[in-house]
């Protein structure tokens, strides 16, 4: 059988993408808030 | 100690790349295109673990109504979902060089997508629900029932006649896999759970400040 080694980096290049999105999209979030709360608590 | 994890993680998953095209044989039948395994496996026994803790945690908050079993089961779930739409997209992308096609309603694929969307659901119905104690009230439903999925996706396989193999490693009987195959497999399955347990405190310390900003 032919290796396909286009479709062994597609899925490899996939997940990476997918796992490394989730967890900077986590990050985003987290800082974003942390500085929604820090404005709020200003404000007090 | 989050810190520590990601980076104990970030090894792992080099080490788990390392075994799975550097030690790790060719397979003998499907050539290296087999390497997808070392995504593709991991992947689900990931999600099981988080579906498995949303369940844990939800039972956990209904008879206790604790919020910080809430925010486990929330947190455990989205990282599940993460996970689950990786198998899927990753054996798919395997299927369509060894079965010829990128899906099947085999009874594995069919009931691994219904794990994905009633994941995806139980996500939604958090968002839909105004008031957060009864979204968490109808999510720790939503994350109990859920569960009794999780045995018809790897029980499938054996149950009904189905395109995708047998279980291999969960299988009752010994894994005929050679060793440095499982070894490879063993390696990126706790990378990928030292990966789980980062972001779910990632996601856990998101889930606090949503709650502190919130209240």
């Amino acid at each position: 059988m032919p290796d396909h080694w286009g479709f062994v980096f597609a899925a490899y290049g996939i997940a990476a993408v997918v796992l490394f999105g989730y967890w900077r999209r986590l990050i985003r979030l987290h800082a974003e808030l942390s500085a929604l709360k820090a404005r709020r608590e200003v404000k007090r | 100690m989050t810190r520590w994890l990601g980076w104990l993680a970030a090894l792992g998953l080099l080490a788990g790349l390392a075994m799975g095209f550097g030690v790790a044989p060719k397979d003998a039948v499907q050539g290296n295109v087999q390497r997808i395994m070392y995504v593709h496996v991991p992947s689900i026994l990931t999600a099981y673990l988080a579906f498995a803790l949303v369940l844990i945690a939800s039972l956990g908050y209904l008879f206790t109504r604790r919020t910080g079993w809430d925010r486990l089961a929330h947190s455990a779930g989205e990282i599940g979902v993460v996970f689950t739409g990786l198998t899927l997209v990753s054996g798919s992308i395997w299927g369509k060089p060894t079965w010829g096609t990128w899906w099947t309603w085999d009874a594995r694929l069919t009931s691994t997508a219904i794990l994905f969307l009633i994941y995806v659901g139980y996500l939604l119905l958090r968002g839909m629900v105004d008031d957060p104690e009864r979204g968490a009230r109808y999510a720790a439903v939503v994350g109990i029932l859920g569960a009794v999925n999780i045995p018809i996706v790897h029980f499938s396989v054996l149950w009904w006649r189905t395109l995708h193999q047998p279980p291999t490693i969960l299988s009752p009987e010994r894994a005929p896999v050679s060793a440095s195959i499982g070894l490879a497999l063993l390696v990126n399955g706790v990378a990928f759970a030292l990966l789980f347990l980062y972001l779910l405190s990632k996601r856990l310390a998101l889930r606090r400040l949503e709650e502190e900003i919130r209240a």
